[in-house]
This record gives structure tokens, sequence and C-alpha cells, in this order.
């Protein structure tokens, strides 16, 4: 009996390949793959940050979302206007809750300049520590004096008058020099520290730039891999079906689903949602929706070509029913095209989302959002840029980080599929 | 008497061409292309019978259709006494366990998505689902000890595109084995095995035949290893059997002007052997509008006027030999005295 | 000395692989006689067809030729830039490929192939000159004038190939390569095409490089014959020298693996193992882990083709002092 036995050396070349890891045959497509493996690795990383960010916002966003931290309209970089309390040195008073004084008792005198907007921030911050007081038999009632000038204010603080004054911090580092006797307290904002900044500035309403999109990144990802994973579900087995079995259920499904390709996208999207109303899920379905088709016909058309090839004949000459053919056969197939469409379609999906948002369809106001945010930013697009430049650059990169893997990936298997 | 594992009568197998749309509205003629077009043999018990002609031939249609993988226009094919075509999909799969096949390309006919011991266990999970999970592996090592995939633990678990030509052939034929079948239809199983691994293919062919009692239908355009390994042939040309016998007298006594051409056209492995006879003139017609008459006639070198133009032949028996028959007016019937090579 | 139309010294093709490096053709020399049919065989992956393209540098990315002297017609191919070689080929080296259904253009005419391609390299020549240039050789060819206007997919196999050979022609090609032209053609066709190439090496003085894995093929129509295994040149000679006393144990085992329809009763030779992986090739001769004749020298070092008798050379430590050094 001739033993076709694999000669030891080749058995060994065979076991070796093996043995070498998956990180270092990683390393080792730079040079077979070349572009196409720069491409997938700088977009998997990018793509493996977005998801990081998506799943743990907190650990990196400053401030929470929706938190009015900072004043309006500061630009990217720009430390913001603290006011902070400032009284004579000696009276030991260094923040707004020092002022605090039993019920009954004299109210403290606080000193603004005015015309500047601190006796508002004052007036807000007291109320809130007042609320706090409520009970302990303390208040916090500042009576608010106001002057003409920041240096008779700083006087008056000299000379007793006033017991303490709120001012701009930047002002009043100008004119400390002048008063020796007075010192900075604590910024009346409570306990937020000047140095947090705002990297990218903050919105019409004092929103963190930054933070909102980083918590946008949550909502983007989640629109877009649910609704692609929705359109797999739903496309995949359809476009099996219809691939497999063909006649008239091939006739239907295919005419339906033209139909909705043939829709431009968002127009789609619009009406879909319109009819459900705002909420994250009806965004999610009305994109699902859209991109069924996609995962049918690239299903179908794979489907259809793997029916023919000989392994199918070969199975269907050893007895094998037709439902196994198709599922041991034809789908494991069928499936390693779907997976690398599916990247691709993430990208698409995030940004008909945003375009939705953008729209003001889909997700509840308060949502914090990429689209949402250009939405509200671009009718100050002279006076600040930033707020639209930074959410777009977000959806931007996004994007091309996820189109990019897709791609490079789809590069990397069909052509060299032979080289398996 | 020898038993007739298969019979196939009058066959026919004619693929309808797409006609246009205003050709199907004006009533044109439908057009069909004639892959079998009339073939009439019988597989014995126990014996490699080879297929053999060239592309276009219809030999891989036959194949096929022996398996009932097509269904045929015209004609009965009966499998061990039972007619295939009479037979519903589901009892004709139920019986697939006693004919299998061997396709050309092993790479094309594994899916590359199972395992080889899936691709080997999946006939008999199909046909023998009274075998434990078990039972079903160990039959599946053992064969693939039997075709020369040792150790076939190590064989199990790969990929189709993990081994070699070579070596995927012989999976494909343990998958066909497994279930112990009656008959094998080879179609060119050795075409795409590299030159030196052949020989070892054939001889393996040839042991699993002792070894499991089979019956080849052996499908091959290559005459020179058909002699090596067929007990009778059968030579196609056009859709049609020119030819028919025990391969001795086939090979060297080989009556059809057809036959004679493709014996004498095979390149063979010494040059002091080189070809000196002339070969036909022109091509293999379209097999949608077949020569009248003889379909060889246009390019027979002993083809009579009035005679191969016009009425079609058949087989008959030739020199005085019940086995060997040809198909051709010359040799055999009425019009023998007419060969002007006698 | 003999006139070599060309004259292949020492070339090392390689491929890129995501694995390392393959040793595709290794340190190989060959010299093609003027007016010859040489006959290159090898089972698939011995590196023939990559020969054939190197010899034509139309080695692409991720392979390269590593190093080598490719002595054309008095010039050495490796110092043409790419212009130069672009004259060459087509001009003085044509090529015809195994499969003429995808190397032939399948939306333009079978004329437009010929007169294109002549008008490439003689943009001097009219296109009527060039028409009737076309005519001329195709009818030579055994394909009718009218079949000039057909497309690729109208025709058979074989005269697709045909026009294969009279692009080669039209351009007045010293040298033809034929890269398995006639694998996927039936027996009689193949048989016909065989002739074909003999009449036309007498007629225009062609030579002509014939790469298959069919011996039977070689056996038919060639004057020389080289058997590659490996990347490596196993053996070279005379057809009629190879074939009846072949020397290196793989052409013997080749040979008798083959079946051979003249012969009544003979038993095929099983040759051991398989084909070796050109990524970690054997040491020594790539030959010895499936030779019967294996020695211990042969795993040790690289055997050097030289002459054992004349007109037959081998790489093979059997023969090591025997013959002419340096054949």
């Amino acid at each position: 009996m001739a033993l076709q036995t694999p000669t030891s050396h080749e058995q060994e070349w065979r076991e070796d390949l093996r043995k070498v890891g998956f990180v270092r045959r990683l390393l080792a497509g730079r040079h077979w793959y070349g572009t196409d493996w720069w491409l997938v690795a700088i977009s998997a990383v990018m793509v493996l940050g977005f998801i990081t960010l998506a799943l743990f916002p907190s650990l990196f966003a400053p401030y929470s979302p929706d938190e009015q931290a900072g004043p309006r309209f500061l630009a990217p970089g720009a430390s913001p206007d603290l006011p902070v309390l400032v009284s004579l040195a000696t009276s030991g008073i260094t923040e707004l809750a020092d002022l605090a004084v039993p019920t009954g008792e004299p109210r403290p005198s606080v000193g603004v300049v005015r015309g500047v907007p601190t006796a508002q921030a004052l007036n807000d911050r007291a109320q809130e520590l007042n609320q706090e007081l409520n009970g302990t038999g303390m208040e916090l009632r500042p009576r608010i004096a106001r002057f003409d000038s920041l240096d008779e204010l700083l006087r008056a603080v000299d000379d007793g008058t006033v017991v303490a004054a709120v001012v701009q911090s930047t002002e009043f580092e100008q004119l400390a020099g002048d008063f020796p006797t007075v010192g900075e307290g604590m910024s009346i904002a409570g306990g937020v520290s000047s140095e947090g900044g705002f990297i990218l500035g903050t919105n019409q309403i004092g929103q963190d730039v930054f933070s909102r999109l980083i918590w946008g990144t949550r909502i983007a990802l989640l629109i877009g891999f649910s609704a692609s994973i929705i359109a797999l579900v739903v496309g995949v087995p359809l476009g099996l079906l219809a691939g497999f079995t063909g006649g008239m259920l091939d006739r239907i499904l295919s005419v339906i689903m033209d139909s909705l390709y043939a829709f431009p996208g968002l127009i789609l999207a619009i009406s879909i949602t319109a009819v459900l109303g705002p909420s994250v899920l009806n965004v999610i379905v009305a994109i699902a929706v859209l991109y069924v088709p996609t995962y049918y016909r690239i299903v179908r058309g794979q489907t259809l070509s793997v029916k023919e090839e000989l392994y199918i004949e070969a199975a269907r000459s050893i007895g094998a029913k037709s439902s196994e053919i198709l599922r041991k056969y034809i789908y494991p197939n069928v499936i390693p095209s779907v997976a690398i469409i599916f990247s691709v379609n993430v990208a698409d999906a995030i940004l008909t989302g945003a375009g939705l948002s953008f729209l003001g369809l889909g997700l509840p106001p308060d949502t914090a959002d990429w689209g949402i945010d250009l939405a509200r930013g671009q009718g100050f697009i002279q006076n600040a840029w930033w707020l639209i430049t930074f959410p777009g650059f977000a959806i931007m990169l996004v994007v091309l980080a996820f189109t990019m893997m897709g791609e490079g990936l789809m590069e990397i298997f069909n052509p060299k599929l032979r080289q398996r | 008497m020898v038993e007739n594992l298969v019979e196939v009568v009058g066959v026919k197998k004619w693929f309808p061409v797409a006609q246009g749309f205003i050709a199907g509205l004006t009533g044109a003629p439908k057009e069909y292309v004639r892959a079998v077009d009339g073939v009439t043999f019988e597989i014995r018990k126990g014996e490699v019978f080879g297929l053999a002609g060239e592309s276009g031939s219809g030999k891989s249609t036959v194949g096929r259709l022996v398996l009932r993988l097509l269904d045929p226009t015209d004609g009965s094919v009966v499998f061990d006494g039972v007619d295939l075509v009479s037979l519903s999909h589901e009892e004709m799969r139920t019986l697939r366990h006693r004919m299998q096949v061997v396709f050309q390309d092993p790479l094309a006919s594994l899916n590359p998505r199972m395992t080889i011991g899936q691709a080997i266990e999946h006939p008999l999970k199909i046909h023998m689902p009274q075998l434990s999970a078990e039972d079903r592996h160990a039959r599946a090592l053992e064969m693939l000890d039997q075709v020369g995939l040792a150790p076939p633990e190590f064989f199990f678990a790969k990929y189709p595109h993990q081994i070699s030509g070579g070596q995927r052939q012989r999976v494909v034929f343990a998958r066909g084995m497994i279930t112990a079948p009656d008959l094998i239809v080879a179609d060119e199983p050795i075409a795409m095995a590299d030159v030196s691994v052949r020989a070892l293919l054939l001889d393996l062919m040839m042991e699993l035949k002792d070894e499991f009692d089979l019956t080849y239908l052996f499908i091959t355009h290559d005459l020179a290893t058909a002699k090596y390994v067929c007990n009778r042939i059968a030579v196609m040309y056009l859709g049609k059997i020119v030819e028919i016998g025990p391969l001795e007298a086939v090979y060297t006594n080989a009556q059809h002007p057809y036959t004679r051409a493709l014996l004498d056209a095979v390149p063979v492995p010494d040059p002091k052997h080189r070809r000196t006879e002339p070969l036909p003139a022109g091509e293999i017609p379209n097999p949608i509008n077949p020569p009248p008459g003889c379909n060889f006639h246009p390019r027979c070198p002993i083809a009579q006027a009035g005679i191969c133009d016009g009425i079609e032949p058949i087989l008959l028996p030739v020199g005085g030999d019940p086995e060997h028959l040809v198909s051709c007016h010359l040799r055999t019937g009425e019009y023998q005295d007419l060969d002007p090579f006698k | 000395m003999e006139d070599f139309l060309y004259s292949v010294r020492g070339l090392n093709v390689r491929y890129a692989t995501r694995s390392g490096d393959v040793h595709a053709v290794e340190d190989v020399s060959l010299d093609i006689r003027r007016g010859e049919i040489l006959g290159l065989v090898g089972e698939s992956g011995c590196g023939k067809s990559t020969f054939g393209k190197a010899i034509m540098r139309m080695i692409r990315t991720p392979g390269r030729i590593e190093s080598g002297e490719l002595w054309f017609d008095g010039a050495d191919l490796m110092t043409y830039s790419g212009r130069q070689m672009q004259s060459v080929r087509g001009g003085e080296i044509g090529m015809v490929f195994q499969d003429p259904m995808t190397s032939l253009n399948p939306v333009q005419r079978v004329a437009e192939h010929l007169t294109e391609t002549i008008r490439t390299h003689e943009p001097k020549v009219s296109e009527l000159a060039a028409m009737a240039r076309a005519e001329e050789l195709v009818e030579k060819l055994g394909i009718r004038r009218e079949r000039l206007d057909d497309y690729p997919h109208q025709l058979s196999g074989g005269m697709r190939q045909r026009v294969m050979i009279s692009l080669a022609l039209a351009l007045r090609a010293k040298l033809v390569i034929a890269d398995e032209p006639t694998t996927s053609l039936d027996v009689i066709v193949e048989a016909k095409f065989l002739d074909l190439l003999r009449e036309l090496r007498d007629e225009f003085d062609l030579t002509i490089l014939m790469i298959t894995h069919n011996i039977g093929v070689v056996a038919e129509v060639a004057d020389r014959v080289a058997v590659m295994y490996a990347g490596r040149m196993a053996e070279i000679g005379d057809v009629y020298g190879v074939f009846a006393e072949p020397k290196h144990p793989y052409t013997v085992g080749l040979l008798n693996s083959v079946p051979n329809i003249d012969l009544d009763e003979h038993d095929l030779y099983k040759m051991e193992g398989a084909p070796p992986n050109l990524l970690s090739p054997p040491s020594g001769c790539p030959f010895h882990p499936r030779c019967p004749k294996a020695m211990d020298i042969c795993a040790a070092e690289v055997p050097v083709l030289h002459e054992v008798v004349p007109g037959q050379a081998t790489a093979c430590w059997l023969y090591d002092g025997v013959g002419v050094a340096g054949g």
C-alpha cells in the first residue's frame, strides 16, 4: 500500500508556520500587503479608540455633556474669566460660603462693578448655597453694592465698606498691586478650578464642547452599530433565501429591495423618523431599514455565484438536503464578504444618523450628539467657529476610520483570496 | 451472465439555447445544444468502464446523467434494476450513497469552509444517521488512512487549501468511498494532479476498487491514462458513442476513423515514435447544429457521399466480435464493401 | 563556438510572500540555440513559467529578478531600459500563453489585434500595409481570411492559439516563448498545433522555447529538452538522448511515471513524496528527499550542472567526475 505520508520535512515547515505567533504574522503582513496593511492598521487603531471613547466617556470627558460649566462662547484654549471673591486678607473670608450668617443677623454686603455680569453669577451662586443652608439656622443673602469702577470697589474693600467683592480674576490681577491688603479667594463657581479649562471652548449655553464631543461618540456609534446589525440580521437571511431558491420569491423580494435601494438614503430615513417620532430607537430603525437592501443585494449576489461552484454539486451528489446545503455550504462562504461590508456600512450609518439629527429629526433635543451640535452651532459660524468645526471634524474622522478599515480589509481579503 | 450495474438506453440531454425575446414571440424554432444525443451502453459490475472523448463530446454530461445530477431529456438510466428517472427527488437522495462522484478539480469540489474531517463525515451523517459521533469519527479516520493520508488525525483538522493537490484528490476519494458505494463516477480524476503524483493516484484508485468491490465509470480525454486502467472503453464524439468495446480490441484494432485519429494524435513520450499519420481536417462542429447523417463525416478521410452525409449510422458489432461495436457505415452493416481502405 | 540566440547565466528569481522569500528560480543557466525548439519541462511550481517570464523581464512585484545575465542576441537584456524592453517584447521575443481566451482582448477584432501590434512596433507601416501583412500571415497559419473580422470569443481554442502565434510572427520575432500553449486544447487540435509549430520554425527560421508539463508534447516536437525541479535545472540535453537514457533520477522517475499509449503492459513508476516547499527548500540537491539514489553528499551540497555525455548535461552527484566539467 503506497503510503503518501507528508515527508517529515514538509510537515515541519507547516507546523513551524503555525507556531509563528499571530502578532508576528500580522507584522510580517506589512511587506506582503503594502499600503493596504497600513490603511487597515491605522484605521483599526482609530476605530478602537472611538469605541473606547464611546464605552467610557466619563474617563475622558472633563465635564458631563449637559453641565453648563463655563461661560458662554468661550473660544478654544482661552481661559475662562471666572469671577472670584476678593476680600481683606485679614478677614479670613476665602469663599462665598464664608459669608453665611446666622438668620436674623445683619446681611453682609458684597460689591460688584456696575455693568459686568458678575452680579448675576453672584446671585445665582448665592441662591444655590442658600438652598443648601436651609434649616441649619444660617443664611447666605448678601446685599449687593454696585460701584462704578473696579478701583472704587477695591478701595471699598480696603476700607471695610463692603465685606467682600466679586470681580473678574483677570481684571483684579491688573490692579492687585495697588491694593496689597486685598487677597484673592476662591472662584465663586464652586469648586471647579479654572485649570480644568475648556480646551475646545464652550457653546452658547456654556457646555464644554470637548466633553460633548466625547459623549457624542457614544450616541453616534450606538446608532451606527445598532442600525447596521439590525440591517444585517434582516438582510442576510433574505438574501440567502432569495439567491438560493430563486423563482417568485426572489423576484418579489428583489423588487422590494431595489425600490428601497433606489431611494436617496437621507430622504427615506427622514420620512420614517417623521412617522415614528423622535427617539433613539426610531432613528436606529429608520437607518436600519435603509441598509437592509445593501446586505440583501450583496448576499444574494454571492449566493448566486457560490451556488454554481463545484462543491455545491458535490454536496448534492452525496445526498445533502437543500437546507443543509444552504446552512453548511453556502452560508459560511458568503459571510466573509458581509463582515467586510459591515465596517463601511457602520460609517455610512453614522453619517446618516448625524444628518438626521442635524435636521432636528429623530433624537430628543437634549441628547449630546454631533448632529445636534452642528445644527445649533451653524448660526454662530462667524463669532464662534468652534461650535461647528469640532463636531464636523469628529464626524469626518469617525466615518473615515470605519471606511478606511472596511476598504482596506476588502482589498486584503478579496484579490488575495487565491493566496490563502 | 455478467450483471449490469448501470444500463443507459437512448439517453439524450439537450440544453435549450436562450432565445431572444422577439424570436420567442415570432415562434422561431427553438435551438438546442445537443450535449448528449442518444447514448446506449452498460456498465458491468466490478469493471472499470472508460468514457473517452474530446471537449464537447458530452462525456461529462453522461457522467452527470448516470448520477442523475441532471435529468435526461429522453431515454432511461437504470441503476441496479431501478429506473432513476422514475424516482422522486427524496428517493433519489437516499439512493445516492450507492453512487458517488469524483470530480476533476479537488479544490473546487471541496467546501473551503469545511475541514477535511467534516467533509468526509458529512456523507455518513446523511446516510447513516444511526452512527454515533465516535463511530463516525473512527470511520473517517480509517478512511483517511486507507487513502494514504497518514497520520489521519493530522489531516482531519486541515482545510482544503492547506494541503497539496494530490492530497486533496485523495480526500475527494475518501469522501466518495466512505459510504461504500457500488459505483464511482470519476470525471478526469487525475487531470489536475502533478505528473509525478498521477501514477500514485491511479494505483490508489485500483487498490480501493479491489478493497471495496467498486465499479468505475472513468471519464477522461487522456487515452493513454485510459489504457492504463480501463477494462472496456467507449469513445464519444459530439454527443454520440462512435466506438465501444474491450480495451484491447479498441486500442489495437480501432475501427472508427475518429478513434483511429484520436489514438494517433496522443503524444507519445518517446521521440523515436513521432506521429506520421495525417490528422482529420477541420474542427469539432457546433453541437447546436450537428452535421446531418454521421456527425463525423465532414472530417472523415473515408466518408462516402450519399451515404455518410445522409444516413445516421448505428452501433453494430464489427469483425465478428459481439463485444466490439462501431458506429460507421463503412465498417459494419451493408456498406462495408465500400471501404476504400479495405 | 555555438551560435546561441539566448544565453541565460545564473538567473535568480525571488518572490516575496507573507512568510518570506520564495526561491522560484535558483541559479539557472541555459542556452537556446538558433532555430531549435527547446522543451522546458517540469511540474507545477518548478519555476519553468517564472523562467519564461523572467527572460522577457516580465516579472512584477512581489517577484523580482535577484541576479543574472540575459544575453539575447549579443546584448544583456538586464541592462536595457523599460523602453528598450518594450520594443524587445513582441518585436524580438514573442509569447504565446496558455489560455488564449484571457490573453486576447475580448472587445477587439482579430484584425485589430494584428494591425495594432504591427503599427505599435513599426509606426511607419500604414494601416493598409499592416492589414495586408496580417492577412498573409493568417492564411499561412490556416485561418481563413474572413475570420479576421471575428472577435476572440467567436473562435475556437485552436484558432485562438494560432492567432497568438500570428501576433508573434507579425513582428518577425526571433524567439517565441510558448507557455503551456496546448494544455487547454483537445488532443487532435493539439497535434495540429504542434505540426504547425514545426512548419513555422522551418519556414520563418524561428526559435521556440516550449514550456510545458506534458512530456509527450516535448517528445513530439522538441529538439532539446531541459528538465527543471524546484527552481533548478536538473537535466538538459538532446531529446533522443534524454529520453533514451535519462541521467538525473528525477528525469528517470518522470519519464517512467507517464503512461505510454504505445506500450502494451507497463508499470508506472510511483514517485515518493511531493514537490518541495520553495520557501525553505531542502538543503543541497532539492530532489534528495525523494531520490531513490540519494547519498550523503546530496543533502549537504548543491550539485553543479555539467555535461556527462556529449550533448547531455545534468546536475547530480551520481555523475560527479563523469564527463566534461563546465558544459
